[in-house]
């Protein structure tokens, strides 16, 4: 004999491993921007407070300073004295009006995300078995927030406000993030950077952080509407204020620019046609979508794409693509699309997919969808056609020991059947 | 979850008022100048502004020494989430990003709003992405959730309905959807009754439940047999405890809603949820991790259309027969099928061949048992 199968392997192709023990770790790999996101979130409202601080506290001890001098030097009348102190004490009135303006309306309501948001995920952590009813309405939840996260980057925010609003889960998701985020990129799509350049400016030592050009990429755009428009001069100073100072990094792009005004808007000159397309728009929003998204620790696609992806890969099999196998339970075969040729749905997403692999062999019993094992052993009408044995026994026991194939028809006893052993 | 929620309740009570705040040394700042303008105002111009720059620093010094603080704490949170979050999501770029895909998913979106019975969010989604659905699946989830609302409150008549008007697709599916509805309310008639009368419970048996006599005999006795048990307290000590079950009643809801779907030709659960649940649930860390292997062995992640890495998948969420020889280890395809040897043994019909030519006779022998057979006696399997 040329070839032995391992026959020191315990007939583990039909030995199918309680697996719904939870996998956490493959769970939270989802879950870092939903803890990330209110954290970035309460690490700017703290930078905001922070150059508030300075710059009251600042200003107030320059004064008190100046004035101790001029105190000490007797240079100073009581009115002046007055309106320095009066000045003073009102900078600190509003720095402390300021503050707790801040702690109320932001940082006391991301601390409570925070805090719901990790204590969502403690259940999670606390959870053993899928099989709990706990796990179920986890779930649910987790569903709804990936529709939500969907339905947000796709332009479909009323449906997100609402699933959020009838589901309860306003805190669980970031629908201010990403309409905030849409009103700039709305506006780039408007040809206006203004919204963009200010949070460029609000993020300016993140961004530098991440080597992020999206700042640059602005500014050219706007020297490059003035070139459009024929303001030479004002172009001009336009790249004296903003663009030069990039001169280290950007230099060839600069004197590119530069040039750029000897040319106008309708001209055939490669590099400088490619100035002048408005399709540099249509890159400005996908560039500031990529900056806004990274230092805020959202992942670039949809976490439903990437559940998708995965789930789909892990189920899709060739049988899902063969009438004769077909299954309406199974998503890849996709019941939903109804009885025509092509899949609508998850079908027809899965195409996009590999299949997934299998080393060992599972029987699925097409009467009862049960898993086939010894305790309950595959067996075969006379055509070759095979059912686990408690579906046959019941049909049988119905029907005066007969049994039919549900697929061919064909009838014999029950005591006709062969028993398989898929080893 | 314990490192990160640790270092925010510090973060909370830095900011809560409850340790010595920002808001505090701020007061005492205005206090201090406060009493500088009075002293000034009684006439005194310098003596109390020498001292001001040192009290303003001092406070300022105080403040910032708390920003500090919530700084450290904030980095220190941070660090938890590091640890807990080590790493980030991979990105598939240009996944399902084609216009196809993207109407493929509002699709399925569409339809598990209407499916979930989110009736309002689903016709502002599909508002919002003009997913045409054809009205009537639309009215089937409408008409699926009234029906369910009712069983919710107790009321199987509208259920009914449906499954008298489906009678031929149940019984073809062997359902045991109508006989546990009257199960349901045989049981209520019988335990609503004070003191126990179990008569109008058995006229109800005698009118509804007996055509179902055939199908389910051992039921359908123990179901007379617990009239002996009253009331409730004594059925639940008897050997009838589970017909007290509220189970019993809640359970219809979803083995209706699995009938209403199959006879739609509709999946017994939620698609979207079955996918997401397994894609979240440790199918994305398995082949994340996959690639890392590959590529710590030099290896590229194959862009054949199998993955070579298996991810386990629930018994639930096996919907189709995969049969795998042993002796070849490869998967049965419709040009090399499962074969059954006169012992029941299975093989692939490569692998039979194989053996075949390697015995070099009409006879094969099994390579799981003593058994020789005759080559052409193998039986073509199909499961």
């Amino acid at each position: 004999m040329t070839e032995c199968p391992d026959l020191t392997q315990p007939h583990l192709q039909l030995i199918i491993e309680m697996e719904s023990k939870l996998n956490t770790d493959g769970i939270l790999l989802f879950e870092q921007p939903f803890a990330r996101v209110p954290y970035e979130n309460y690490r700017k409202i703290f930078r905001t407070s922070q150059k508030n601080v300075e710059r009251e506290l600042g200003a107030v001890l320059s004064t008190s300073k100046d004035l101790s001098s001029r105190a000490s030097s007797r240079s100073i009348d009581q009115e002046a004295a007055l309106k320095s102190v009066d000045g003073m004490i009102g900078r600190v009135e509003n720095l402390k009006r300021k503050l707790s303006y801040l702690h109320e309306t932001a940082g006391k309501p991301t601390q409570d995300v925070m805090r719901e948001r990790l204590h969502h995920l403690a259940t999670i952590e606390s959870l053993q078995n899928s099989s709990q009813p706990e796990f179920s309405r986890w779930a649910d939840t987790r569903l709804d927030r990936w529709l939500v996260d969907w339905c947000l980057r796709n332009g479909k925010e009323n449906t997100a406000r609402k699933i959020a609003k009838e589901k309860n889960i306003e805190t669980l998701v970031d629908i201010d993030l990403f309409t905030g985020i849409k009103r700039i990129e709305d506006a780039l799509s408007k040809h206006s950077c203004t919204d963009a350049l200010a949070w460029c400016s609000e993020n300016k030592s993140a961004l530098r952080k991440i080597k992020s050009t999206l700042e640059f990429d602005l500014r050219l755009q706007e020297y490059i509407e003035l070139s459009r428009l024929r303001q030479t001069t004002e172009a001009i100073a336009y790249a004296k204020k903003y663009l030069v100072s990039w001169q280290e990094t950007h230099l060839s792009q600069i004197q590119q620019a530069s040039a750029l005004l000897a040319f106008p808007p309708n001209t055939r000159c490669g590099p400088y046609k490619r100035l002048y397309d408005p399709s540099r728009w249509n890159n400005l929003v996908r560039s500031f979508r990529l900056a806004i998204y990274n230092l805020n620790t959202l992942p670039t696609e949809p976490l439903l794409h990437l559940a998708l992806y995965a789930g789909l890969v892990a189920l899709k099999l060739p049988a899902c693509y063969d009438h004769a196998t077909k299954n309406v339970d199974c998503p890849v075969c996709d019941g939903e699309s109804g009885p025509g040729l092509f899949p609508l749905g998850l079908g027809r997403l899965a195409e996009e997919v590999p299949f997934s692999h299998h080393a060992n062999s599972t029987i699925v019993c097409r009467i009862s969808g049960k898993i086939m094992d010894a305790d309950n052993m595959p067996m075969a009408f006379p055509s070759g056609h095979v059912y686990s044995r408690e579906a046959l026994e019941e049909m049988a026991a119905r029907n005066d020991g007969i049994v039919t194939c549900p697929r061919t028809g064909e009838t014999c006893k029950f005591t006709a059947l062969r028993k398989v052993f898929i080893s | 979850m314990e490192g990160p929620l640790k270092e925010l309740t510090k973060l909370e009570k830095l900011s809560n008022g409850k340790a010595p705040s920002i808001l505090d040394s701020l007061d005492a700042l205005l206090r201090s100048l406060q009493d500088a303008k009075e002293a000034i105002q009684a006439g005194d111009t310098y003596e109390p502004l020498q001292p001001l720059a040192q009290v303003v620093e001092m406070r300022k010094k105080e403040v910032d020494d708390r920003q500090k603080e919530v700084y450290s704490t904030l980095s220190r949170f941070g660090k938890a989430l590091d640890k807990k979050f080590p790493t980030s999501l991979p990105t598939y770029s240009g996944t399902f990003s084609s216009q196809s895909s993207k109407h493929a998913i509002e699709r399925t979106v569409a339809l598990h709003l209407l499916r979930t019975g989110q009736f309002d969010a689903a016709e502002i989604f599909i508002q919002e992405s003009g997913v045409e659905i054809p009205p009537a699946l639309k009215f089937q989830f409408i008409e699926l959730h009234q029906i369910l609302r009712a069983l919710r409150n107790q009321d199987i008549g509208p259920a009914l309905l449906w499954t008298e008007k489906h009678r031929s697709f149940l019984r073809s599916r062997s359902s045991p959807l109508e006989f546990y509805l009257h199960r349901s309310q045989y049981i209520r008639l019988l335990l609503s009754s004070h003191p126990p009368d179990p008569l109008l419970a058995i006229v109800y048996a005698n009118a509804n439940l007996r055509p179902f006599y055939n199908e389910h005999e051992s039921e359908f006795q123990r179901l007379m047999a617990c009239v002996a048990y009253m009331p409730l307290s004594k059925l639940q000590e008897s050997t009838y405890r589970d017909l007290a079950q509220p189970s019993l009643h809640f359970d219809l809801e979803p083995l209706f809603a699995k009938e209403y779907c199959a006879s739609l030709g509709m999946s017994r659960q939620l698609p979207l949820r079955v996918v997401g649940d397994i894609g979240g649930g440790g199918a994305l860390a398995r082949i994340e991790k996959g690639k890392k292997v590959m590529r710590e062995r030099r290896s590229e992640w194959s862009q054949s259309d199998e993955l070579p890495i298996e991810i386990p998948l629930l018994p639930e969420n096996r919907y189709h027969s995969i049969f795998a020889c042993l002796v070849s280890k490869e998967q049965s395809t419709e040009h090399n099928p499962p074969m059954m040897m006169t012992c029941g043994h299975v093989i692939s019909k490569d692998s039979l061949q194989k053996l075949n030519k390697a015995g070099g006779r009409s006879s094969v022998k099994c390579p799981y048992c003593p058994t020789e057979s005759q080559f052409g006696s193998a039986l073509q399997l199909f499961f």
